[in-house]
């Protein structure tokens, strides 16, 4: 994956303070619309629970008219306020944000400050503008960073921020790429374009049906075994595994060592294999090497009498 | 060093990271602990720059973007409301934009226009005899003829009444003032609000002004203490909101979205200032307006007011430039 599609994977990268470049991926109307439905949730539930509080305890004890008040200016507080403060001062995030696991940033990844904040949820109303409700829908749809009217005014973004697991490197379950990987020349380098195909491919192929692999590793596989003078029927899926195994786990010491062991177990397997001076030398014909049950796809259809 | 020994050693940092972000956001850390979070966040940075040369896996990059991300999130944190510099931007700022900006220049024009048309063609009984009764809702003159039968004295307002009236005035015009703020921002809708706002206001002025009219007298009582905050809030408001309108139509040289941004950073201070107003127009109108007060304390409040709106578009706002290049 030389490049990433970033516009269809709608990845924005951001150069933090350290000067390192990382990616942040925009959350589209599908992640926002449940943070906004949980926030008005909340909204409504919190004006209501208020305005009983409130009245219990200070119409009860106090004064009506300061329940009153109260009551009618912490519904302004809600109604325009809520978003803008807790945004302020939960670091970007309301109540629903946080559940729906997203953050408003500025447009340069920044953390955004307390008249952004605010600014980005009065416009609200303009988004939401009544005889055309989906205006900030439109105006998401119509820019790279899918702004709502709000983000556009205050200059922010919102981003998805998620956990994600650390993987590590594939486990190679079959032993078999192991011992293919003693055949293939030890000075072999692999570039990092080729190590980058070969992780993500590696990576995913457990998704993927053998014949599948076969299909996708061919483009790869076919020229490697011309390149390493393997046989043409060695299965390209395997051949893969192996270069990653060289690449990303097996040690120098540990290859040559496995090398050895291969070649060992090579020469038990094929008693006419002739031992060679150098491991580039791989002009012999290696003995039969393990191959995947594959179906062959025979090119023209058997003809039926 | 091979990939697979690189991931084990770094393995312990990067998850010790995680549980710092993920208490972070819970809890605040202690000093050492926050020195402790920014190494280890720096040296995520570094172990992602050198991701390419280490030749990590996709997977394991594309953890490390999104370790970074939110350890990135963590340590730069939305920075809160500084006090002096609102006092700044409030007293310093925001009146000399005021002071040139056409589009409030523009919609003071506007809205006075049509505030004073509405508020001729409700007192004049000639040019258009039933102005007033065809603006104005039904309910809202007669709740107007009730509600100005007795002068404003007092006698029917305790403390609790005031209280009430002033939060519901500033939940009520407040949200007025944001409107057309917010409206301005799609032009047509915020034009409309605010022709809407400026017409009632002159049909009912107007329609007070009539000699026949007995209950003007205690209306005007009633409304000099705190008209001039409320009139100049909501001109404000929507003149800021029309500047944000003008921005993405004429962007100038921006582009047009920088254009909105710009605008938008500059026009909210405005507001801020509007609301204020608006605040204080509520106190007095809560608290003020409806007491018995003599009139020439109210008048004298309506003298205040305006001589401090004065000093505050004024002398405040005055163009320092032309100050400097005077001396």
């Amino acid at each position: 994956m030389a490049q990433r599609h970033e516009q269809i994977d709608s990845i924005i990268r951001v150069v933090t303070p350290e000067n390192i470049a990382f990616e942040y991926r925009l959350a589209g109307p599908f992640r926002r619309l449940p943070a906004l439905l949980i926030d008005w949730t909340i909204t409504a539930t919190a004006i209501f629970i208020c305005a009983i509080a409130i009245a219990i305890t200070f119409g009860a004890f106090i004064s009506g008219g300061l329940a009153e008040a109260m009551i009618s200016i912490s519904f302004f507080v809600f109604r325009w306020f809520y978003g803008g403060l807790f945004e302020t001062f939960m670091n970007g995030q309301t109540p629903g944000k946080r559940l729906t696991g997203i953050r408003v940033l500025t447009t340069e990844g920044q953390p955004i400050n307390g008249l952004q904040a605010i600014m980005r949820n009065l416009f609200r109303g303009a988004d939401l503008f009544l005889p055309l409700p989906c205006l900030g829908l439109l105006v998401m749809t119509l820019n790279k960073r899918s702004q709502r009217l709000g983000d556009l005014v205050s200059g922010t973004i919102v981003v998805v921020e998620q956990n994600s697991w650390l993987t590590g490197v594939a486990k190679l379950e079959d032993p078999r790429a192991i011992q293919l990987a003693g055949y293939l020349p030890p000075n072999f380098i692999v570039s990092r374009p080729l190590a980058r195909a070969l992780a993500t491919y590696v990576e995913r192929r457990r998704f993927f049906s053998p014949l599948r692999r076969r299909e996708v590793a061919k483009h790869l596989g076919e020229p490697l075994l011309v390149q390493f003078g393997l046989p043409a029927d060695t299965s390209y899926d395997l051949l893969l595994c192996a270069l990653y195994y060289r690449t990303f786990i097996a040690d120098r010491g540990e290859d040559e060592r496995r090398l050895a062991e291969a070649t060992a177990a090579a020469a038990q397997v094929n008693p006419f294999s002739q031992p060679f001076a150098t491991p580039a030398q791989f002009n012999y014909k290696p003995p039969p090497l393990p191959q995947e049950q594959m179906v062959t796809i025979p090119a023209t259809p058997p003809r039926q009498f | 060093m091979k990939v697979v020994e690189l991931l084990e050693r770094r393995r312990q940092n990067w998850q010790e990271l995680e549980r710092y972000c993920d208490r972070i956001s819970q809890s605040t850390l202690n000093t050492a602990e926050i020195s402790r979070f920014s190494a280890l966040y720096r040296a995520a940075c570094a172990d992602l720059a050198l991701s390419n040369s280490y030749q990590l896996p996709e997977n394991t990059v594309q953890y490390l973007h999104k370790l970074v991300g939110r350890a990135h999130n963590q340590l730069y944190r939305a920075r809160q409301f500084d006090y002096k510099v609102w006092a700044k931007m409030l007293l310093e700022d925001v009146p000399q934009r005021i002071f040139n900006d056409r589009c409030v220049q523009t919609m003071f024009v506007f809205f006075w226009g049509f505030f004073i048309l509405s508020a001729w063609l409700a007192y004049s009984k000639t040019a258009w005899p039933e102005f007033a009764e065809e603006m104005l809702p039904p309910q809202m003159l007669e709740q107007m003829q009730e509600h100005f039968k007795k002068p404003p004295d007092g006698s029917d307002r305790d403390g609790d009444t005031n209280l009430r009236m002033a939060a519901f005035y500033i939940n009520h015009n407040t949200g007025i003032g944001l409107q057309c703020f917010v409206w301005g921002l799609l032009v047509v809708p915020g034009l409309y609000i605010t022709a809407k706002n400026a017409v009632w206001l002159g049909a009912a002025f107007g329609y007070m002004a009539r000699p026949d009219v007995p209950q003007g007298e205690h209306f005007f009582h009633f409304v000099r203490a705190h008209g001039p905050f409320e009139l100049t809030a909501i001109v404000l408001s929507a003149g800021a909101g029309l500047r944000l309108g003008m921005a993405w139509i004429m962007p100038g040289q921006l582009s047009r979205g920088a254009s909105l941004q710009k605008n938008g950073a500059e026009m909210m201070p405005v507001m801020c200032a509007a609301m204020l107003m608006f605040l204080f127009a509520a106190l007095i109108e809560g608290f003020i307006s409806p007491s018995s007060a003599p009139i020439w304390l109210k008048s004298g409040v309506c003298l205040l007011s305006s001589a401090l709106l004065g000093f505050y578009f004024v002398v405040l706002g005055f163009p320092r430039r032309l100050l400097n290049a005077a001396r």
